[in-house]
């Protein structure tokens, strides 16, 4: 008998691990990581030199409550949909919170910044840089013929698709401990790398009939909240990677796998947003993405989604993918 | 053990059967390899050679019927019958963005046992030793193919099984691979299962044979056996078992 279980799964994910970095698949991911999070710095750094030339920015008291006041004005308008009312109610609820705990809830600085980021790129960033990497993991074997050597070798298939999902984990977790690494270290070049102990205020929630409620919202260190953020981007990242490392044992190119995977992303982000009022759209796992959003209590496209439910599709629809893809990669024919 | 697989038999092929859709390519494939023989399995091209090697390696699940592999039964005893194999199915793909030795050392760590300590020698066996740490993209078909062969000698294996070796090859490389072939066999006892569909290839290399044709296997036996002692050649042998067509 050959070694144990551990030591052989540990050999598997090591060459999985390798297949990945052999590639470049990775370098590519941190290579557009860098330069998104560049161009985001770079025009809000712009933006803000711009307000400050206008006298504006340099109290945000003032403009908050502008904002707030321009929100609520524009909710009360007949001509705009009530999903989106909602929404603007909400957020200047969220807006005049703030005035009145004296917290700035758009402070610029490095870590404020990565802590924002977790969730924007949540949404529709960190998916897709996840499924680059996913994508391929599978198709990539099948369209240049070396599954057959892979699957001819004394280990059981569930054992090698066990090694590539691992590996996805791996990378998974890298790329969005790079997102938060870079997203603080660049964004620190701009408005600084301090104000980790800085108070922000999360926890809002929605009360019924969609409107704010303040009762649980509460002023924590930014530290703690980017960690429970990323804590919460990591767990959405991985359910994309679940479900992405399907489409790649059901297509045999990786392109038609990310091609799938990004259309999915697209559309499901656009529909959570035209088509907040449709019931079905909170059982899509597109539409829970945002975890971090849900978290914070910002306002969310689809209203009455918890975070609980939300972590729940998640694990949902990882847990009957990581099924199927299981199913499917150990009773299939390898032909071709 | 399975009964009727004692002795030198190391591999038996039991009434192999394969449906794609409504067409079945392979019907009723039998025969048994034994240790320190090379064993030729000859069919035209669609024959269903290459199916047969899938069923037989487990890529494939078959239809109808069984193969064990030193006695463990493919399909329910998967790890334990595929220790003993080592394989090329089709073509020799690998990892064409890592070098030979990367290909060797990745499905050398899928084995464990200390197969990373047979890379060298292995590779200087298929004369490979020179180029081992250029990347396989680089490397000619003729090159791959005898990676492809070191690679599947990582596990020790007593069956090696080969999809048309020669295909593709010059007539010099047809010739290395014969040589490597005859010596695997004949010095390390391994029972060789060569497919091809070039009558004159297998004459050469085989001792025993097996013709396959339409998804059947039609005669099994040593060459002696199959001409009749040399009375008549394989190739009319062939065309009386197949009704006329030729290879
Ligand atoms: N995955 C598949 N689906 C349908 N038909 C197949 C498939 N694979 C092979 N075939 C058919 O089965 C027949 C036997 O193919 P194959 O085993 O590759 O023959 P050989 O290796 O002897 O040339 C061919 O007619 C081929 O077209
Ligand atoms: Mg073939």
């Amino acid at each position: 008998m050959s070694a144990s279980f551990p030591a052989l799964l540990l050999r598997l994910v090591r060459n999985e691990t390798l297949k990945v970095l052999k590639r470049r698949r990775f370098r590519v991911v941190l290579a557009v990581l860098a330069a998104l999070l560049s161009l985001v710095v770079f025009a809000q750094a712009r933006q803000q030199a711009a307000a400050q030339r206008e006298g504006r920015g340099s109290d945000w008291r003032a403009s908050a409550e502008r904002r707030a006041t321009q929100m609520e004005r524009r909710a009360g308008s007949p001509r705009i949909p009530p999903a989106f009312a909602r929404y603007l109610k909400y957020e200047a609820g969220r807006l005049r919170y703030h005035l009145e705990k004296g917290i700035d809830p758009n402070a610029r600085t490095g870590p404020a910044f990565c802590l924002g980021f977790a969730g924007l790129g949540s949404v529709l960033f960190l998916p897709l840089l996840v499924a680059v990497v996913a994508s391929d993991l599978v198709s990539s074997e099948t369209s240049e013929g070396t599954m057959k050597l892979l699957l001819t070798r004394p280990v059981a298939r569930w054992k090698v698709l066990l090694g590539k999902l691992v590996a996805m984990g791996l990378f998974t977790t890298l790329t969005v401990a790079a997102s938060a690494a870079l997203s603080w270290g660049l964004a620190g070049f701009a408005f600084g790398w301090r104000g980790w102990g800085a108070p922000v205020l999360t926890g809002f929630q929605l009360g019924s009939g969609g409107s704010l409620d303040v009762s649980a919202a509460r002023a924590v260190p930014l530290w703690q909240d980017a960690i429970v953020s990323y804590g919460l981007a990591w767990y959405s990242a991985l359910a994309v990677g679940c479900v992405t490392v399907l489409l790649s044992v059901v297509f045999r190119s990786a392109a038609a796998a990310l091609g799938t995977m990004m259309a999915t992303l697209v559309s499901g982000t656009i529909l959570s947003r035209v088509a907040a009022d449709w019931e079905a759209a909170r059982w899509f796992f597109v539409t829970a993405l945002p975890l971090p959003d849900y978290y914070a209590g910002l306002p969310t496209p689809v209203p009455g989604m918890s975070l609980a439910f939300c972590a729940a599709i998640l694990a949902g629809w990882a847990a009957a993918a990581t099924a199927l893809a299981f199913v499917l990669f150990v009773r299939r024919d390898v032909t071709g | 053990m399975e009964p009727g697989t004692g002795g030198d038999v190391v591999l038996v092929a039991e009434g192999l059967a394969k449906r794609y859709g409504d067409r079945e390519v392979v019907s009723d494939v039998s025969f048994r390899l034994r240790r320190g023989e090379v064993f030729g399995f000859l069919g035209p091209n669609g024959a269903g050679k290459t199916t047969t090697i899938r069923m037989l390696v487990g890529l494939v699940r078959p239809t109808r019927g069984r193969v064990l592999i030193e006695g463990f039964d493919v399909r329910r005893r998967f790890e334990d019958a595929l220790r003993h194999v080592g394989c090329i199915v089709e073509t020799p793909d690998l990892y064409r963005f890592l070098t030979g030795r990367e290909n060797l050392e990745h499905f050398a760590r899928m084995l464990g046992d200390g197969a990373e300590g047979r890379i060298d020698s292995l590779a200087a066996l298929v004369r490979m030793e020179g180029r081992l740490d250029e990347p396989v993209g680089t490397y000619s078909l003729g090159m791959r193919q005898r990676i492809g062969i070191a690679q599947a000698l990582l596990g020790d294996p007593t069956v090696l099984l080969l999809d048309e070796p020669a295909n593709g090859l010059d007539p010099a490389g047809i010739r290395e691979m014969r040589e490597l072939i005859r010596h695997l066999a004949e010095e390390r006892g391994l029972a060789v299962f060569v497919s091809s569909h070039l009558l004159s290839e297998v004459e050469r290399t085989c001792d025993r044979v097996a013709i396959v044709h339409r998804g059947k296997t039609l005669a099994e036996g040593s060459l002696d056996e199959l001409t009749g002692g040399g009375a008549r050649s394989l190739e009319e042998l062939f065309l009386e078992r197949t009704g006329g067509e030729t290879v």
